[in-house]
């Protein structure tokens, strides 16, 4: 092959190429789609993807077609780094979808903040993300707003005194500030409050010091095996008493653990209506293109995460990051997702409404007031 | 509120006897061999987490039948430490043996790491109200935790004072050159003391993991509490330990009426200070020796 064909192949698939991929958008998405969050990874992929095969069926964005380049991050934090540095460094991209887990999601937002790449999460709901910076933003509930919940189902339950027990670390500790600063503020009064260790087996000293008080009420703010725990020592202890327990509790494994003694725990959730006609929409079109398959956990973000993403871009009429920012800002408010309302405060976060959920006969079911 | 004090009382001794049980095997290889045995700590785990191994699929066996195989095969991994790792050393300097022991526990954690993962296990025992006595609440696994701290010791006690066994130990746990220049086998006493420290362990880390969960830093924490009690009966004292590991479980246990629970820890950090500083020959004041 002499130098000329050669040169001719290359100026051909140069052509070829700007010819296939003109008229497109790119946006990143760092996904879990190998490792232990896989199992989460395919779903949110498959929302995505079906969120951005109806923007391109209605006309892409401003004529452009609307791709989404997924990297995988292994599930770890480190995967997360690798596969943002590659969309940043290698494609381009100005967007890019953030990780499920908090964790990885705190680990990427300061290479996005610092290299001015629009990060949006769509599952992360650590209190800490809201102060990653200008440019991450999230349609996931903060946590923080989770602590209002707990304190309004404390008060609307008649309860006016409680004692306070929360795990040891960033999110727990912001999450008991904004409980207590709620519940202060609406006449209640904590008897007790104590923050337990994250990871231990053994809290039966805790659980004394509350049984001490012999309360009618205790709000733990805590995780899945943390909270079996204390829920069976307690139990062993003779403590009775009514459980107050926020979404990071709300797990069947945490009934497995601690069997019946998660029995009648009342605790909060972020929640959207599936009434609603978007909801309905999502429901339709999911059903749709994947018949048969359930429609995933956290599915419904991952679409208003791209279909939001979609009005904005189409709004700033570029990729360039800090007009998508401003559009982005612009376009949420008072937007409709199917889960609720998604208008961005200044700090990148939503607003959210929080259900309640109990545990009955070895089952996580809606919590329901009873008359 | 004087029901509360006593109930920290009683989660002290149930929480001592298991110390005790980990701080006795642990005086006695170094009365013997007079180095400190830092794997100690994993022969706990393994037990546990053997334990764990024949209560679950395939073997399924009821957690009282499991513990035999279980403690079986801790005994023959204590065995082996000594066999591969610190006989060959015998000989030469004691902070190769130590140095030795630390390696061997980071290879023995990472290793339950390897097979059973990082996170907590639970033997899934349904969960029971505990007996209560005038407002006092005991498990029955606590119950047995002190149970088998008082039968172990027992059997302890009367191997010393009334076996000739018990005797050659004693011996050479007082001058190890001289027992075996006397005609005292070295090897019985080698697998008694491996045997004896290996079976107190496991059993300790069983009744541990039964009465709470387990995870792979479970000896690590537990051997803490063991040095403490060490330190406090004196080195190699064995009655020292006991009693070491009775005072650092009530200890901790009560200092919870006075700071919060989360640094309930720091008792035992803080006994090791103060009585390194203090009285390094421990409270009895007796220095080396299986008494």
């Amino acid at each position: 092959m002499g130098k000329f064909t050669a040169g001719f192949i290359c100026a051909l698939s140069v052509f070829w190429a700007g010819a296939v991929f003109a008229g497109t958008v790119s946006v990143g998405a760092v996904t879990p789609l190998t490792g232990k969050l896989a199992v989460y990874g395919e779903g949110f992929q498959q929302a995505m993807l079906l969120a951005a095969e109806e923007i391109n069926a209605s006309g892409g964005i401003n004529g452009d077609t609307l791709e989404i380049v997924f990297e995988d991050n292994n599930s770890t934090s480190k995967g997360s780094v690798s596969a943002i540095r590659k969309l940043i460094t290698i494609d381009k991209l100005t967007l890019v979808f953030g990780p499920a887990a908090s964790s990885n999601f705190l680990a990427i937002c300061p290479i996005a903040q610092k290299n001015k790449t629009i990060l949006i999460g769509a599952e992360s709901a650590a209190a800490e993300i809201t102060k990653c910076g200008s440019y991450v933003f999230r349609v996931f509930p903060s946590d923080l707003l989770q602590g209002t919940g707990v304190s309004e189902l404390a008060s609307s339950l008649g309860y006016k005194e409680v004692v306070l027990t929360y795990v040891n670390n960033d999110w727990g500790v912001g999450l008991a500030e904004v409980f207590k600063r709620q519940f202060l503020a609406s006449g209640g009064k904590i008897i007790d409050e104590l923050a337990h260790a994250e990871g231990k087996t053994d809290y039966r000293s805790e659980i004394l010091r509350i049984k001490r008080h012999n309360p009618k009420v205790v709000v733990n703010l805590t995780y899945i095996k943390e909270g079996a725990t204390i829920l069976k020592q307690a139990y062993e202890t003779g403590l009775n008493t009514q459980w107050l327990m926020g979404s990071a509790s709300k797990s069947p494994k945490l009934v497995a653990l601690a069997g019946k003694t998660a029995e009648g725990i009342i605790g909060t959730y972020p929640t959207f209506s599936q009434e609603s006609p978007e909801y309905q929409a999502f429901k339709t079109a999911w059903e749709k293109k994947y018949s048969g398959k359930k429609t995933p956990i956290f599915g419904e973000y991952n679409y208003d995460m791209v279909k939001l993403t979609a009005l904005a871009l189409r709004d700033a009429g570029s990729v360039d990051a800090d007009t998508v920012r401003e559009s982005l800002l612009k376009v949420s408010q008072g937007y409709m997702g199917t889960t609720g309302d998604k208008s961005f405060d200044e700090n990148g976060d939503v607003g959210a409404t929080y259900g309640r959920w109990t545990v009955k006969d070895g089952a996580i079911i809606d919590y329901q007031v009873e008359k | 509120m004087s029901a509360y004090y006593l109930q920290l009382v009683v989660n002290g001794i149930v929480a001592g006897s298991v110390y005790a049980m980990f701080a006795v095997g642990l005086t006695m290889v170094y009365g013997v061999f007079k180095f400190i045995n830092f794997s100690h700590g994993e022969l706990i785990t393994w037990g546990a987490y053997l334990g764990l191994m024949f209560s679950s699929p395939p073997f399924s066996l009821p957690i009282y039948l499991a513990a035999v195989p279980a403690l079986g095969i801790t005994v023959l991994l204590g065995l082996a430490q000594d066999w591969f790792i610190y006989r060959p050393l015998r000989q030469s300097n004691p902070v190769a043996l130590l140095i030795a022991s630390i390696g061997l526990s980071y290879f023995m954690r990472n290793a339950i790491r390897l097979i059973w993962g990082s996170d907590f296990q639970t033997f899934n025992l349904p969960a029971a109200r505990g007996m209560s006595f005038g407002g006092i609440y005991i498990t029955p696994v606590q119950v047995m935790m002190v149970s088998a701290a008082v039968v172990f010791l027992t059997i302890l006690y009367l191997l010393f004072t009334r076996t000739i066994l018990g005797k050659s130990l004693r011996a050479a746990s007082d001058n190890m050159e001289l027992a075996d220049i006397m005609g005292i086998s070295m090897t019985r006493v080698t697998i008694t003391v491996w045997v004896l420290a290996s079976l107190f362990a496991a059993t300790g880390g069983i009744l541990l993991a039964m009465d709470t969960n387990m995870d792979p830093m479970m000896g690590m924490a537990s051997l803490i509490k063991a040095f403490a009690a060490v330190l406090i009966g004196g080195a190699g004292n064995v009655w020292g330990a006991l009693l070491g590991g009775m005072f650092i479980g009530v200890a901790e246990n009560l200092s919870v009426a006075v700071i919060s629970p989360g640094y309930k820890d720091f008792i035992s950090f803080a006994l090791i200070f103060i009585l390194l500083l203090v009285r390094p020959t421990g409270i009895f004041g007796i220095r080396g020796g299986v008494r």
